[in-house]
């Protein structure tokens, strides 16, 4: 899906700058952060659809981040990456909303499936919400004036 | 949970030294204590015995001695009664001394025959059965004696009649003219008199004269005035009864004890042989002897009995503690290792992860290159590709071998849901009871049909059993027909699976290893050496507990632990 606009987010800077040209390379417009709070800072400017996280980070790890994802963003998707197969930590990150968790060493393929998967939902909800919106103010026209 | 070894895996050594130990010390000494009283007892009592039948044996010698003594006192008394109450001339009278003779047998039979005699030794009457009147007696020995004594016992002689006989002699007075009557003792009488002693089975008494000549018959052999062959073996005393043995032979042997008449030179002899003489005490003692030894095999078998009883249960005690201290050896180790195996397979990931990405950029790139400037040596091209997919496999591979050990240290999920063993597993079985048939392995199932459905992960569990059926079914690969025996039963709140096989086994270094990642025993490239340690991280992981018992070339069991209510899944991360 061309028009998907992802974040990378992992302390290990060679696999941003390579995954980084790999995406693009397939159409993925995408950001990278080497750290949590830099992650938070590109959300907080640039549109993202889909977050990609690595679990374990030096400084914010990565659930915290989730959760202040989460809180920020709530339709933006996120996929946990993790180096354990299915720590507990990827379990608590699924609780806490990711969309899923992918075990290392991952196929960019098998990562872009998921990607998709993650936007459709995203473009899903979002459309949801947006015909939910039009419904409201077809029904309560001065509803336009309501704050969001 | 050790029967399978149970008696084979014994320290063999140990046990015999065990049962020794207890053999000796608690059993065999007591009993040679007991011995010892015995011993003590069955001695004294027989010094004690054979000192009584040796005084029992000079009681009655002496009884018959004065029995004897009185006889013959009795019969001199008799003949001094006659002479003093009858002169010479009534006497001397045949019809006189008939008449004497026949009030005397009267009294009597021991009187055979009677004659009188006058100073100068000539027969002036008889009465008797021979015809002696007559003759002249003067130079006879016992004629001498009388003259001299003036009672006189011979001797048995055979005399002018020529058949053994002795006669009492007494001298009577009539002024200075002596006379003499003398009187045959029948020896038939006289012999019964002292044969009819008897003691025992061979207890006899006889008499023997100063020269060793016996004066009556002896039962056991022994005529009258025969030499006694033993006569040289006696320690006669002259004043007193004596006792003593003789004899070498034991058959021969006699216990003996004699003493000196008062009215003759002779000796009464009593005798016995000793074994019927100490026939009781040999008897009583035989009877100890027999208790003892039946009394003693039986204490010693029981104890026997009862010490292996003991030792065994001790060798099983030992070598269930040993094999408590491996299990806890191996968790500690497992332990370790799972900690550090969680670590590196991150650290591993991470690297791989790179190299991944790395990948695809360079598949990309070459892709690029080929399509921009059409690459005209396309077997060089052919031969990165490879080399480029030959990576990824690897990376892939080192990938799955991460999963592995992550596997071993129960990172992985499990779901819970309700499993009825008893039908759960005769269906894997099912699944591999072809690969065995083909190995000639039969598998035995024996599950509690009670058993209460547990909630643990299929999937998890279905993983489990076929890991441990294949490393059964390969343990016993090499062997022509085998066996596997499957058992389920409840143990409190768990189900406890046992799965055993008559295989190979493992070693006890082996044994240590076993749960391990990696360690496999294995052919290279026939195994990875995860199979048990997934097992190991599994079950751990459904909270349950694992152990191994194994003897190399004897088999080997897993027993599986795994609760029957669902545990609460995991929640502190770590």
């Amino acid at each position: 899906m061309a028009n998907t606009r992802l974040l990378l987010v992992d302390d290990e800077e060679r696999f941003l700058v390579t995954t980084k040209s790999v995406l693009e390379k397939r159409g993925y417009q995408t950001f990278v952060a080497s750290n949590g709070l830099d992650a938070m800072a590109i959300l907080a400017e640039k549109h993202i659809d889909v977050i990609i996280l690595d679990v374990k980070m030096p400084g914010l790890d990565g659930v915290e981040v989730l959760r202040r994802i989460k809180q920020k963003h709530a339709l933006v998707e996120v996929i946990m990456l993790t180096g354990h197969s299915t720590t507990e930590s990827a379990v608590e990150g699924l609780k806490l909303g990711a969309f899923d968790y992918i075990m290392k060493p991952c196929d960019v393929k098998i990562l872009l499936e998921k990607v998709d998967k993650a936007h459709n939902r995203k473009q899903a909800m979002e459309e949801k919400i947006q015909k939910e919106k039009i419904d409201k103010i077809i029904s309560h026209p001065l509803s336009v004036f309501e704050k969001d | 949970m050790a029967n399978l070894a149970e008696g084979k895996i014994l320290g063999n050594d140990y046990q015999k030294r065990t049962r020794k130990i207890i053999f000796i010390r608690v059993l065999l000494a007591p009993f040679i204590i007991l011995l010892a009283v015995c011993g003590t007892l069955v001695y004294h009592f027989s010094t004690y015995s054979s000192h009584q039948v040796r005084s029992e044996l000079v009681r009655i010698t002496e009884d018959h001695r004065r029995l004897i003594d009185q006889f013959f006192r009795e019969k001199a008394s008799n003949l001094q009664f006659v002479i003093s109450s009858f002169d010479l001339e009534e006497v001397g009278s045949e019809a006189g001394l008939t008449t004497i003779l026949h009030n005397l047998q009267i009294e009597s039979k021991a009187f055979f025959d009677l004659g009188v005699f006058d100073e100068k030794g000539n027969h002036l009457a008889y009465v008797g059965p021979y015809n002696l009147t007559g003759k002249n007696y003067a130079r006879s020995e016992w004629f001498r004696a009388v003259q001299q004594k003036g009672l006189f016992i011979s001797d048995e002689f055979l005399g002018v009649r020529n058949i053994p006989h002795f006669i009492i002699a007494v001298r009577q007075n009539e002024g200075k003219k002596a006379w003499y009557l003398r009187a045959t003792i029948d020896s038939f009488y006289f012999n019964d008199l002292v044969e009819s002693i008897r003691i025992g089975k061979t207890g006899e008494a006889y008499l023997i004269n100063q020269k060793g000549l016996l004066q009556t018959r002896r039962r056991s052999g022994g005529k009258l005035m025969e030499f006694d062959a033993y006569f040289k073996d006696y320690r006669l005393d002259h004043e007193k009864l004596s006792s003593f043995f003789t004899g070498e032979r034991f058959s021969e042997r006699y216990l003996y004890a004699a003493g000196p008449l008062k009215h003759t030179d002779w000796f009464l002899v009593v005798r016995q042989q000793i074994w019927d003489a100490y026939a009781p005490l040999t008897f009583a003692i035989l009877i100890s002897v027999i208790i003892i030894i039946s009394g003693g095999s039986v204490v010693v078998i029981l104890g026997y009995i009862l010490a292996s009883g003991v030792a065994n249960s001790l060798s099983v005690a030992k070598m269930e503690k040993q094999q408590m201290k491996t299990q806890l050896i191996i968790a500690g180790k497992l332990a370790e290792v799972g900690e550090m195996s969680t670590g590196l397979a991150h650290e591993i990931n991470n690297p791989l992860q790179v190299m991944k990405s790395e990948l695809t950029m360079i598949e990309d790139i070459i892709s690029e290159i080929d399509e921009d400037i059409k690459v005209r040596d396309t077997e060089s091209l052919r031969l990165l590709n490879d080399s480029v997919d030959q990576i990824g496999v690897q990376i892939d591979r080192c990938g799955r071998i991460t999963q592995g050990l992550l596997g071993f240290a129960r990172q992985t999920e499990n779901t819970r849901e309700s499993i009825e063993l008893q039908k759960f597993l005769p269906e894997i079985v099912r699944m591999i009871e072809e690969k065995a048939r083909l190995e000639n392995i039969r598998i035995v199932q024996a599950l509690d049909p009670d058993l209460p459905s547990i909630v643990s992960d299929p999937n998890q569990l279905q993983q489990v059993f076929l890991n441990l059926l294949n490393n059964a079914i390969y343990a016993l690969k090499d062997r022509k027909s085998g066996e596997i025996r499957i058992r389920i039963f409840r143990e409190e709140k768990n189900v406890i699976i046992s799965i055993a096989d008559d295989g190979c086994g493992f070693s006890p270094e082996d044994m240590e290893k076993a749960f391990m990642p990696f360690f496999t025993t294995k052919p290279v490239g026939e195994g990875t050496g995860l199979g048990l340690s997934t097992v190991y991280g599994i079950i751990k992981g459904l909270e349950g507990d694992i152990t191994l018992t194994s003897e190399l070339n004897a088999g080997t069991q897993f027993t599986i632990h795994l609760p029957i209510e669902a545990p609460a899944k995991n929640k502190n991360s770590c």
